[in-house]
């Protein structure tokens, strides 16, 4: 193995299928992007070489400001709700339910296989306001809570939560369920002679169980973030990026610059944009997982 | 992005590259030019890409006339036809314009978008050949006019799907209920507004989920009170967005949001449920076009009865500034040909298809397409009718709030609007977002 490894030529043959197939459907279309955010236009219909006057009006484009500021809060609390959530829920199978487990593991799993859409319109009924009231609404109304009744999703200084919490519900389960397998990968003699030692619950999970599921955590931190950046189809089916913008993304107005405005040479800037912010949130990310 | 903007041309360009030996082909059997007597029946295969399912709206027309034509007239004639969501309509266009590989029909935007492909030669000049197959008494003049008003350009560029009068429907009942009479001047239309409110009546729905209408709302004071070119002369930079009597009509709309006219929530109401909220007498004014007679003539939709809807026109600020018979007028979504497929073979098929669109249209749907008819009045649906006395009496038509906005500005002004309605911007804020817009169009 070692004589292998050792021959270049050996090497290269190895990594040059995945390096092609990696340079062709990841590092081109960076390229490509590049190669487009110098011009104005669509391809084929005024396409013109304008150098960097795109990377200027970024600068200035408040719309550009606006989805970056909602993608931030978004990646935020959507991030930190479905690991911790997730995060709790597997905690409370593995230590607090004693029955029926299997079913409400199922139970609390069974969103993330339900389209995005369908996701969208069950929400948007229960945060109906008009012609009828929603569930939440109703309940509101119901218990007396007539002045928290509000259009949800009609205002900007809600729609945006309202949407975070939809997109945690979804995908909390999912974590729940890879956090689960972490935990009873622990041994039970751990958490035993923690125990014995007198460790109460919060000293447990803060000493012992949370620095040992620090790789899975940094793991599920890395999938919501990839997930969160290119927030869309959900935003798209719940809000449609409104209301006045609230929810739109930086993907959505990348969408609507390129495709809708026909200035597909910004929408690539916008593009690299996305990628950077991939890129920079991911090695963060990371570092907690090499600290020690 | 780029990856899948690649792909799609690389697809397209094969595909341009098979229909050019297609046409190439059918060059071959090219008629001699003359469109006069028998349809020579050259072979063709066209397609068409709209934004109508089969079974809805225009569809139903597309599909029935492509049938016809085939059946009565040319057998060698043949259709594909494809529907595409009409939010991502202007980008498939200018992706397969851009591969030059356009269908031979396409539904698409009169206004700005149109006036893209008209710049970048894709599309056939309309007007020219009308005039060479010999067609032009088929389609009606005032829809020519309107299309050529916004494109801003001598000749037509493209055929209507619609010649539409747009302004207020209101349910009778409520306004019995109320004590109201349809309004003729701006002044009665918001006592009307106040005494329903008053009598505990919803006033006004507009499907503000969905922008467009809440923008017409604004477009109809800023008219009225500004003139029926006031939004021409926005967009060619004569006022400003911000100009004074903008900022009004938008101020105007807020204040109703603010007085509760619209209800809780109206942002996330859509056009569907706003019509619903009429017809089912929950509201008791929606501002639309004549289109909506389609939703009126279905039992299973409009409650409120044959003659339970009427309608009245934008009610009037100053005769001087625009008039009662000036409506708001479009014809709706326009059909385009692809200059490069276009042929004998589909001239052919233009001249069936203008010389029976309109008759067509009348006895499917009930509805005015902008061609020629000869289906008699007595035929009609009361709300067709309606609709027809409503074009009759127009001397002058204006377009919507939106349709000289490029669509970088157009889709400022529909999502803000959502802010106004909230109460989030005042008119100024909303007219200088607009404004913003424009200017970073041009950047």
């Amino acid at each position: 193995m070692k004589k292998v490894l050792g021959n270049k030529k050996a090497v290269a043959l190895f990594v040059l299928p995945a390096l092609i197939i990696y340079a062709i459907f990841v590092m081109l279309p960076v390229l490509w992007s590049f190669y487009y955010s110098l011009y104005s236009g669509s391809p084929g219909l005024k396409w013109e070489f304008v150098g960097l006057k795109n990377y200027s009006r970024l600068l200035v484009d408040k719309n550009f400001i606006k989805a970056l500021t909602v993608n931030l809060k978004y990646i935020s609390v959507v991030t930190i709700g479905q690991v911790s959530l997730g995060l709790a829920l597997a905690l409370m199978f593995k230590f607090w339910l004693r029955r029926c487990k299997s079913f409400v593991r199922t139970l609390i799993f069974f969103p993330v296989v339900l389209p995005t859409v369908a996701v969208g319109q069950l929400f948007n009924k229960i945060y109906e306001i008009q012609p009828n009231y929603g569930l939440l609404n109703s309940f509101l109304e119901g218990i007396g809570l007539e002045q928290l009744v509000q259009p949800w999703l009609g205002q900007s200084s809600t729609a945006l939560w309202c949407l975070c919490i939809m997109d945690i519900w979804v995908a909390m389960g999912f974590y729940s369920v890879i956090f689960y397998g972490a935990l009873l990968n622990i041994p039970d003699d751990i958490i035993e002679a923690a125990r014995i030692d007198g460790s109460g619950s919060w000293n447990m999970f803060r000493r012992i169980l949370l620095p040992l599921l620090r790789p899975m955590v940094v793991t599920c931190f890395v999938f919501s973030f990839s997930g969160t950046v290119k927030m869309f189809e959900s935003a798209l089916a719940l809000t449609k990026g409104g209301p006045a913008g609230s929810t739109k993304s930086l993907s959505m107005y990348m969408y609507d610059v390129s495709f809708t405005y026909g200035k597909v040479g910004y929408g690539s800037v916008i593009a690299i944009v996305i990628f950077l912010i991939c890129i920079v949130g991911s090695f963060l990310i990371n570092r907690f997982d090499t600290k020690d | 992005m780029s990856l899948a903007m690649a792909t799609s041309m690389l697809a397209s360009a094969a595909m341009a590259e098979e229909a050019e030996t297609e046409v190439e082909s059918e060059v071959e059997t090219e008629y001699n030019g003359e469109f006069a007597g028998e349809d020579p029946q050259l072979e063709k295969k066209i397609k068409i890409l709209t934004i109508w399912a089969e079974d809805n709206d225009n569809g139903i027309l597309l599909n029935k006339i492509c049938e016809d034509y085939k059946n009565n007239v040319n057998p060698n004639f043949d259709w594909e036809y494809e529907m595409v969501a009409a939010d991502n309509l202007q980008q498939k266009i200018a992706t397969l314009a851009a591969s030059d590989d356009l269908p031979d029909f396409f539904a698409y935007e009169a206004g700005t978008p149109l006036t893209v492909l008209i710049e970048a030669d894709k599309v056939v000049n309309i007007s020219e050949e009308l005039e060479r197959i010999g067609i032009t008494d088929y389609v009606n003049a005032g829809a020519i006019e309107l299309m050529k008003g916004l494109s801003g350009t001598e000749d037509v560029y493209d055929l209507p799907l619609g010649l539409n009068v747009e302004g207020f429907w209101y349910n009778k009942e409520l306004f019995e209920q109320a004590g109201c009479e349809a309004p003729e001047t701006w002044e009665e239309f918001e006592e009307v507004l106040a005494k329903l409110y008053e009598a505990d009546i919803q006033p006004l729905t507009t499907g503000g989920s969905d922008k467009w209408p809440a923008t017409r709302l604004v477009n109809a004071y800023a008219v009225r009170t500004a003139g029926n070119d006031v939004m021409t002369k926005a967009a060619n930079g004569e006022i400003d967005y911000t100009d004074e009597a903008l900022v009004a009509a938008a101020d105007k709309i807020a204040e109703w949001a603010e007085k509760g006219y619209f209800g809780e929530g109206i942002t996330t109401v859509d056009a569907n449920t706003a019509g619903s909220m009429l017809m089912s007498g929950k509201a008791a004014i929606f501002y639309n076009g004549s289109w909506f007679t389609q939703n009126l003539t279905d039992e299973t939709q409009n409650l409120a009865g044959e003659d339970g809807i009427g309608f009245f026109n934008i009610p009037v600020v100053d005769e001087e500034i625009s008039s009662a018979t000036s409506y708001s007028m479009n014809c709706g979504n326009i059909l385009c040909l692809d200059k490069g497929k276009y042929d004998d073979a589909t001239a052919w098929f233009l001249k069936y298809y203008c010389e029976n669109m309109g008759d067509l249209a009348m006895t499917e749907l009930g509805s005015v397409k902008g061609y020629t008819y000869t289906v008699e009045a007595e035929d009609m649906d009361d709300y067709t009718k309606l609709v027809l006395e409503e074009i009759d009496k127009s001397t002058e038509g204006f377009a919507w709030w939106e349709a000289k906005m490029s669509s970088e500005v157009s889709k400022t002004a529909q999502e803000n609007v959502q802010a106004l309605l909230n109460g989030e911007m005042t008119g100024e804020e909303y007219m200088q977002s607009i404004q913003d817009a424009h200017d970073m169009s041009e950047f």
